[in-house]
């Protein structure tokens, strides 16, 4: 969900924290303790790459989700930034969460009253069947695939505009909408949250039309939008705040600040001089740690946990890792507190021993491979390479990214299977075209760098399975890397998938997780969380690595600045 | 003239020809595939393939390079039915990444670059110039050699790091000037100004450093000129000699040179622009760098070809005034 991991695959990482404030929510709810948020002002976000687009049919990433929340509504959402469980999914325009048939595959949702686009012009089930059919059509529709993946549609339909009404979704009434599903989905109200499952007034939206103006349905409408540099957000009139449990809408205006250099953000935010103390960010960076210590910054410094896993995917149809001893000696052998210090310190990674990463539900706590202080145990991984008759070692080229931190993490692997006679050479791919060759087994070498995160954080059914699900590796595009096809594996996915009561069901992601480990088809490396800096008059900024929640933002005192 | 013209003209459709062709097959060739970049996570073959479709990309590498060939003189349509987007001429291609036709992206974002390049070149001519032509008459003295060690100073420091210890130092440090912000002339013209101030002083340093040498070494050089010598034996006034007689021959080839810098950077000056957050052309390059948006790419380098090619153009008849005896030159 993060900028580049929608557009490229593997990019989802690196890209995703790039755009977006990320804590685990949870963790630091607290956030700008003390004062409150009170309602005016104009909050600026300064960033530096311009959204990927306004219309959300097209758009799916970390950053640009976080600003579609201000401006469109969906039936469903995910919750607000400071619940307690912010990964939770709640009704947005519906009055409740869907009712599904017994069967599983139809679902109702009945619409609340009151609810109008910025035009003043009523929002009704036939306006939000028109918005969600657009995912279908083949060049709009390029966002989140899970509508497509879901709600059942004849082969040959291709949109609203092509093909006209959507026949897998009815709409009775005004207030009721009806979805028929392909196959039962438990987490359809997940799919629903998807930013592309948003009303639009029917007949519009063909084409360009929403690439440089939008139709709002959310608390705040689009003034003025030069690509690349500015986007003003103003109030949207007929929005009402009664018939909406979520978004707090505190500021009057939001301005979007484009193209900035990371360096100058930085800059701008520690020394909040005028409009900037009412400003906030992404993440800042590394460079910038160091002087975040002193006291007067230290209270304005946010963490927020990470949404993702970096690890390191291995060739399991290939010797020397088509062996178990092997994968599990890699587990052993990787020194993850050098990995660590490698990638920016605490503050910026932390071990990881999972494939779940701790926010996002589902996860288990879990270690198979221990190891005194996370610095590896090659003594053990001796031993098991010892068993399989490979004591005196192998040698194995390993694919990276040309980017400092993860050439720095891939010597740290090099020095940490020195040590057990392992050679580890080193691939260094171009960052543009890096997802693209490990998406492609024939172009991969034997293991390679990269990162995954789930399309939603409330659940690990889209977490774990794609990364080691042996029916969903493709010529182009793979996201299971190391090629890994196991049939107890493949027919538990299934199984999980199925379950009605989600609960159950991200409890048995968690122990899933643990079953692929043990089978070690690839070693979880780090975590890596990420540090914010609100200007110093922003109040319940609550950073998060996979969307932030800007609909709760609001300015200690409107005035200043 | 008629003939020189034509030959000129001639010249640079091939020039022109040759860059389309170079660009289109380096990006053809060796960019990844925009259509698995478009698809995206949780993509199927299938898409991909549905994609590739959609933007012609099935089609054999000729009869691509021929559309967008053509698109540059009579436009073309993308897409199809109601989603179908009309590129008019000069149709410089369509943003994958953000689903608009280039031309456009680059005109919204020519005016910034154009005033970045003429307040930085007018700048570097004022201080480039008269420093050039200070330290030539100071031939040899403390003057001129302060000036010349100065030139070398700003031809040695990167732009990069000019721009960044400028900010540091005038922004951040001494709090002189505002950081810079996106803001329009007509909001805020004080702002505006500030903003571009550093820009300006950034790109003119080390062009200012080349063009006081090259000032400085031209007016030695034409002030040692039998026909320079023999005008002051004829006893006219040093001003006169200077002016009539040193200055002119002595700045042609500042015209020259002049011209083709100042192409160069009204197609986009990438790092300062970079630096300083204006949203230019150079930025757009950059920024479709790293997306790896190969139209942009295309479409900006193709654009300050054009800009390089023609003002060079500008040059050679400038030149032709300047200096008759180019004309009677290429008449030989």
């Amino acid at each position: 969900m993060l900028k580049k991991l929608t557009r490229a695959p593997a990019a989802l990482l690196a890209a995703a924290l790039l755009l977006t404030g990320c804590s685990g929510g949870q963790n630091d709810a607290s956030g700008t303790a003390g004062d409150d948020p009170v309602s005016g002002g104009t909050i600026h976000m300064l960033q530096n790459a311009d959204f990927s687009y306004l219309d959300p049919a097209r758009g799916w990433d970390g950053g640009v989700n976080a600003f579609y929340r201000l401006v469109y509504r969906g039936l469903t959402m995910q919750a607000a930034g400071d619940a307690e469980d912010p990964n939770a999914i709640v009704p947005d325009m519906a009055e409740s969460l869907g009712t599904a048939s017994e069967d599983g595959l139809t679902w109702t949702y009945t619409l609340k009253d009151g609810l109008k686009f910025d035009n003043g012009d009523p929002i009704t089930s036939t306006e939000l069947a028109f918005g969600i059919s657009r995912a279908w059509d083949p060049e709009i529709g390029i966002g989140s695939p899970w509508l497509k993946n879901t709600i059942a549609a004849p082969e040959d339909y291709l949109g609203p505009y092509q093909s006209g009404e959507h026949p897998g979704i009815e709409t009775p009434d005004e207030k009721t909408i009806v979805f028929h599903l392909i196959e039962p989905f438990p987490e359809f109200d997940s799919v629903l949250a998807q930013p592309n499952a948003v009303p639009f007034p029917v007949g519009t939206g063909a084409g360009d039309e929403f690439i440089n103006d939008i139709v709002a349905s959310g608390p705040y409408t689009l003034e003025t939008y030069t690509p690349g540099s500015l986007i003003k957000l103003v109030r949207n009139e007929h929005w009402d705040p009664d018939t909406d449990d979520v978004r707090k809408a505190y500021p009057d205006a939001w301005q979007f600040e484009i193209g900035l250099d990371g360096a100058t953000i930085d800059e701008r935010l520690i020394a909040g001089q005028g409009a900037d103390q009412n400003a906030i960010s992404g993440k800042v960076q590394p460079a910038t740690l160091a002087r975040l210590q002193s006291p007067d910054l230290a209270d304005r410094v946010e963490t927020a946990e990470a949404y993702c896993v970096t690890y390191m995917g291995m060739d399991t149809t290939e010797a020397p890792f088509d062996k178990l001893e092997v994968r599990q000696a890699m587990n052993y052998a990787i020194d993850r507190t050098s990995l660590q210090t490698a990638s920016g310190g605490n503050q910026l990674a932390l071990p990881a021993t999972t494939i779940i990463p701790d926010a996002v539900n589902g996860h288990k706590d879990f270690d198979l491979y221990p190891s005194e202080g996370n610095n590896g145990d090659p003594e053990k991984a001796q031993e098991l390479l010892a068993s399989v008759g490979l004591e005196d070692g192998f040698s194995f080229t390993l694919d990276i990214r040309s980017q400092p931190i993860m050439q720095a993490q891939a010597e740290s692997i090099q020095q940490a299977l020195a040590k057990i006679n392992v050679d580890v050479q080193l691939n260094v791919i171009d960052t543009s075209t890096y997802y693209e060759t490990i998406g492609t087994p024939s172009q991969m070498h034997d293991a390679a760098i990269t990162g995954w995160c789930p399309d939603w954080p409330s659940s690990s059914s889209t977490m774990v399975p794609p990364l080691v699900d042996g029916r969903v590796i493709t010529e182009k595009g793979n996201t299971n890397i190391g090629l890994f096809d196991d049939p107890e594996i493949n027919a538990r996915i299934d199984e999980i998938r199925a379950m009605t009561d989600l609960d159950a069901a991200n409890e048995a992601w968690g122990d899933f997780d643990e079953q692929v480990m043990a089978l070690a088809p690839m070693v979880p490396l780090l975590q890596e969380p990420s540090v914010f800096l609100p200007g110093e008059n922003i109040a319940n900024y609550i950073p998060n690595t996979s969307m932030t929640d800007l609909t709760i933002v609001g300015l200690k005192d409107p005035s200043a600045g | 003239m008629i003939r020189f013209l034509a030959n000129r003209l001639l010249g640079m459709a091939v020039v022109l020809f040759l860059v389309c062709l170079f660009t289109y097959v380096i990006f053809f060739v060796l960019s990844p595939d925009p259509a698995v970049q478009i698809c995206g996570k949780n993509c199927t073959p299938e898409a991909i393939d549905q994609i590739r479709a959609n933007l012609g990309l099935d089609q054999p590498f000729w009869q691509q390079f021929w559309t967008f060939l053509s698109g540059l003189f009579v436009g073309r349509t993308y897409g199809t039915g109601a989603n179908a987007v009309e590129c008019v001429a000069p149709c410089l291609g369509y943003s994958f990444q953000s689903s608009q036709p280039v031309t456009g992206m680059i005109l919204q974002r020519l005016p910034v670059s154009a005033t970045v390049a003429i307040g930085a070149a007018v700048l570097w001519l004022l201080a480039g110039v008269s420093a050039g032509l200070v330290s030539a008459v100071r031939e040899g003295k403390f003057t001129d050699r302060f000036i010349t060690g100065l030139t070398l100073t700003g031809m040695s420091v990167p732009n990069y790091v000019l721009a960044l210890s400028l900010q540091f130092l005038l922004v951040v440090t001494l709090g002189w000037l505002p950081f810079p912000q996106a803001v329009p002339f007509s909001e805020d013209p004080l702002q505006w100004f500030m903003n571009f101030l550093m820009p300006w002083i950034v790109l003119s340093i080390g062009a200012a450093a080349v063009y006081t040498r090259l000032t400085r070494a031209n007016v030695i050089e034409t002030l040692q000129e039998n026909y320079v010598r023999t005008a002051r034996a004829k006893g006219l006034s040093p001003g006169l000699v200077w002016r009539r007689h040193a200055l002119r021959p002595a700045l042609t080839p500042i015209v020259t040179i002049f011209g083709m810098d100042f192409a160069g950077l009204l197609g986009g000056a990438l790092i300062t622009e970079t630096v300083f957050g204006l949203n230019g052309v150079g930025k757009l390059a950059a920024d479709s760098i790293t997306k790896n948006d190969q139209p942009v790419i295309m479409g900006v380098t193709l654009l300050a070809a054009f800009l390089v090619v023609v003002g060079n153009m500008v040059v050679d008849l400038l030149y032709t005034a300047i200096d008759p005896r180019v004309r009677v030159g290429s008449a030989a």
